[in-house]
């Protein structure tokens, strides 16, 4: 059960190491391999995005407790907000009269200063919808399989990716991406000759990728 | 297991049939366009605006799935088939028929291959309900679609029924 090929993509798209292990893809062209890395950094941005939204039921009280603030503007915004639920009991007229009920100020502030959430967040404070899985944060594309192979993504936190080619039956790819991850750490980034985003030209991360994977052909 | 959404795409890249099993509610407000200051990591992690529309959804899923059948074919050969990508948050599922008939099916992430299903959907309702139906245009330019009664109902009771 080999690895096939391991491929690094850089955080912002481009090619920085590309390795064969074991036969069993076909070949390509340094070049098609640039815009394959291109390629699937695009596509793992779009399948991030395209995660199925699934409607919040305590949207409305969310809506609700924002259209008790004074300030004329965020009445307007949230009457906006209000009309287009159907469900909502709330008429236009209500919300611009002040209730003396104590409301969460800080949280309806916060949310009218602030231009947009930060995007990393699985579940917007305010959002009428969330997601499949809310306490989950999103990602973006981790394995897609194929009839002749399976290909595992592992973005790192500063937004390296790392490809693994593997046999559709091989199991535990998560351990080997770790090591190939500790590896790229050890020799790659603690190598005071390397620059940041640029290809990947190690002799000792060669030698010691080179002898773990070829290990579980 | 729940089914969130299933799309048909014609071999001209139209979506000829669409539906989604949770609607996404028809206009998300209060959220704006994310701004230039907004913290963004520079590899895409930043947001798509929410205001979008399912057309558009269906054409970035017509993208998605058209870059990586493209990508599987580049490296596995002609005879390789991209059969499904998984995410932290859902799992799409992709089968093509000889004719390019492309059948879309995103669910939650624990459901098993549906490659069978999607091979059922397209022999037992496209086939039978679509293709052999006299009144069915064989294409679909300028998107009215599979505007067919019986196909909506059975697929409907097939995903309910069988795959929940």
């Amino acid at each position: 059960m080999p690895v096939y090929s391991l491929i690094i993509i850089n955080k912002a798209g481009g090619l920085v190491y590309q390795r064969e292990f074991q036969p069993g893809l076909r070949k390509l062209s340094t070049n098609d391999y640039l815009v394959l890395a291109g390629t699937f950094h695009g596509v793992h941005a779009i399948t991030r995005s395209i995660t199925p939204k699934i409607p919040n039921q305590n949207a409305v009280s969310v809506t609700s407790s924002t259209t008790q603030t004074p300030t004329p503007t965020t009445t307007a915004a949230a009457a906006a907000a209000a009309s287009p639920s159907s469900t909502s009991v709330l008429s236009p007229s209500s919300t611009s009269i002040p209730t003396p009920t104590p409301t969460p100020t800080p949280l309806s502030t916060t949310s009218t200063t602030t231009p947009a959430l930060p995007p990393s967040t699985s579940t917007p404070s305010n959002a009428t919808y969330t997601y499949p899985i809310p306490n989950l944060p999103l990602s973006g594309l981790e394995t897609l399989e194929s009839d002749k192979f399976t290909l595992t993504c592992f973005q790192t936190l500063t937004g390296t990716k790392f490809l693994l080619f593997t046999d559709p039956q091989m199991a535990n790819i998560e351990g080997i991406m770790k090591t190939v991850y500790e590896l790229y750490a050890d020799y790659v980034m603690k190598n005071p000759f390397y620059q940041l985003e640029m290809p990947v030209r190690c002799e000792a991360f060669e030698r010691g990728v080179g002898g773990f994977l070829r290990a579980r052909g | 297991m729940a089914v969130y959404s299933f799309y048909i795409f014609d071999r001209h890249a139209e979506c000829v049939y669409k539906r989604r099993w949770l609607p996404r509610p028809a206009s998300i407000a209060g959220k704006s366009r994310p701004t230039s200051d907004t913290p963004t990591v520079a590899n895409g992690l930043a947001t798509m605006p929410s205001t979008r529309t399912t057309d558009d959804d269906a054409k970035l899923i017509f993208g998605t799935v058209f870059s990586l059948r493209n990508m599987v074919r580049k490296l596995g050969g002609e005879d390789d088939n991209f059969v499904t990508y998984r995410t932290s948050q859902y799992r799409l599922h992709y089968y093509e028929t000889p004719t390019n008939i492309k059948f879309v099916m995103l669910t939650d992430t624990k459901s098993p291959s549906m490659r069978v299903a999607l091979q059922q959907i397209y022999i037992n309702l496209y086939v039978e309900y679509v293709v052999k139906n006299p009144l069915s245009p064989a294409e679909h330019p300028g998107g009215l679609g599979v505007d067919n009664e019986l196909f909506e109902q059975s697929l409907e009771q097939f995903v309910t029924r069988v795959l929940s």
